[in-house]
């Protein structure tokens, strides 16, 4: 019974280290900007979430009290609602400030519309 | 469990890492983003090695963590914006 | 900035309440009647921010389970695809990107399910939300796509929002 539970929250954890590992690599690999923010998303999404679910499990299994759980779910929550804005918050500023890629975009209608208005 | 304390070092090292694009980042944007994720690479750091003590404490500090790292970086991107 | 509505005061507090509830888990006399005061206090400076529409509108318990369902098995499948095609973008052994901004249009209505719709997008990895504006009724959503595989509007409108847009409706009105 607990080699099982004992596998389910390494699997868990295995899930969260892949995907932080993937974002991470991918902020560095990443040729712009905007690229290397799609890349961070990773991190806040599915590897936050497999190593809550993981410590999750652990708590339950290992009797903690609720309201570390309660916090637990709290994190997620927070992390969750917070992350899109700042991501939103960065894309826009740095479109903004006049960062571009080097190589030229597929399409861009934000820069063509805003050209339009000037 | 030592896998917890284990997948905690694992994401301090890649907080490390991130580090490189801290200082070498070409533009402003690079810097700002990589900060915040080192913020939430710090945060599962945290909780990880609240669940190995069995402090609830470090959770705590974690919230905390994770909510200035948001104040900081959306005030960063108001300064990128040119509206601060 | 719209005036302070008592309404939208009493939903503010209920929400900042429950949170606080939440955070403390204890039910106390003292606890309670701080939290209660805090609470006031923060609702009603931040009502007028928060609510500009109708103040009830969630507390609706069909309509929470339909957020519910919408956020633990439609949101969760999306953002598992969509995370498993990126982190395999990045390691692979060269990086394959064809990134570009298309102008996506959108019919939802209330400013809530825009901002979750927005908030959606932004965070299956792949797909950004720049900006949003309105022209003549229609609401635009400038997406940073990190593989535009489709130029015209409507069909990269169904690629990037998929089955999402139809869930947000059915919660929001």
């Amino acid at each position: 019974m607990s080699m099982g539970i004992r596998v389910i929250i390494d699997l868990f954890l295995l899930i969260g280290c892949f995907f932080a590992l993937a974002g991470v690599v991918g902020m560095l690999r990443m040729p712009d900007v905007f690229c290397r923010m799609q890349s961070s998303t990773n991190i806040a999404t599915l590897g936050l979430l497999g190593i809550l679910i993981a410590c999750f499990v652990y708590s339950a299994w290992k009797g903690m009290e609720a309201s570390t759980m309660v916090k637990l779910a709290l994190v997620g929550l927070l992390v969750i609602g917070t992350n899109p804005v700042a991501g939103h918050a960065i894309c826009k500023g740095a479109y903004k400030h006049g960062d571009r890629p080097d190589n030229p975009m597929v399409c861009d209608d934000y820069g063509r519309d805003e050209s339009d208005e000037d | 469990m030592i896998e917890l304390i284990v997948a905690a070092v694992f994401f301090i090292i890649l907080g490390l890492v991130l580090l490189y694009r801290v200082f070498a980042g070409p533009t402003l944007a690079d810097r700002l983003l990589a900060a915040d994720s080192i913020d939430i690479l710090i945060t599962i750091a945290l909780i990880l090695y609240a669940m190995y003590s069995g402090r609830g404490m470090f959770v705590d500090i974690a919230i905390v963590t994770a909510l200035f790292g948001f104040v900081g970086t959306v005030f960063g991107a108001r300064y990128l914006e040119g509206k601060l | 900035m719209s005036k302070t509505r008592p309404s939208a005061v009493i939903a503010t507090f209920i929400l900042c309440f429950g949170f606080w509830l939440l955070v403390t888990l204890s039910l106390s006399p003292r606890d309670l009647v701080l939290g209660a005061v805090v609470c006031l206090g923060a609702a009603l400076f931040s009502a007028r921010f928060f609510i500009h529409e109708e103040s009830y509108h969630m507390y609706n318990p069909a309509r929470i389970f339909r957020f519910l369902y919408y956020f633990l098995i439609v949101f969760m499948g999306e953002l598992v695809k969509a995370n498993w095609d990126v982190a395999k973008r990045a390691l692979s052994i060269r990086v394959k990107v064809n990134p570009g901004i298309v102008k996506v249009p959108s019919e939802l209505r209330r400013e809530y399910a825009q901002a979750l719709l927005a908030n959606s997008i932004t965070l299956t990895p792949g797909t950004i939300t720049m900006d949003i504006v309105e022209e003549d009724e229609k609401v635009f959503y400038y997406v940073h796509w990190i593989d535009v595989s489709e130029t015209d509007r409507e069909k990269a409108g169904e690629a990037i929002k998929g089955r999402m847009e139809k869930w947000i409706r059915r919660i929001w009105e």
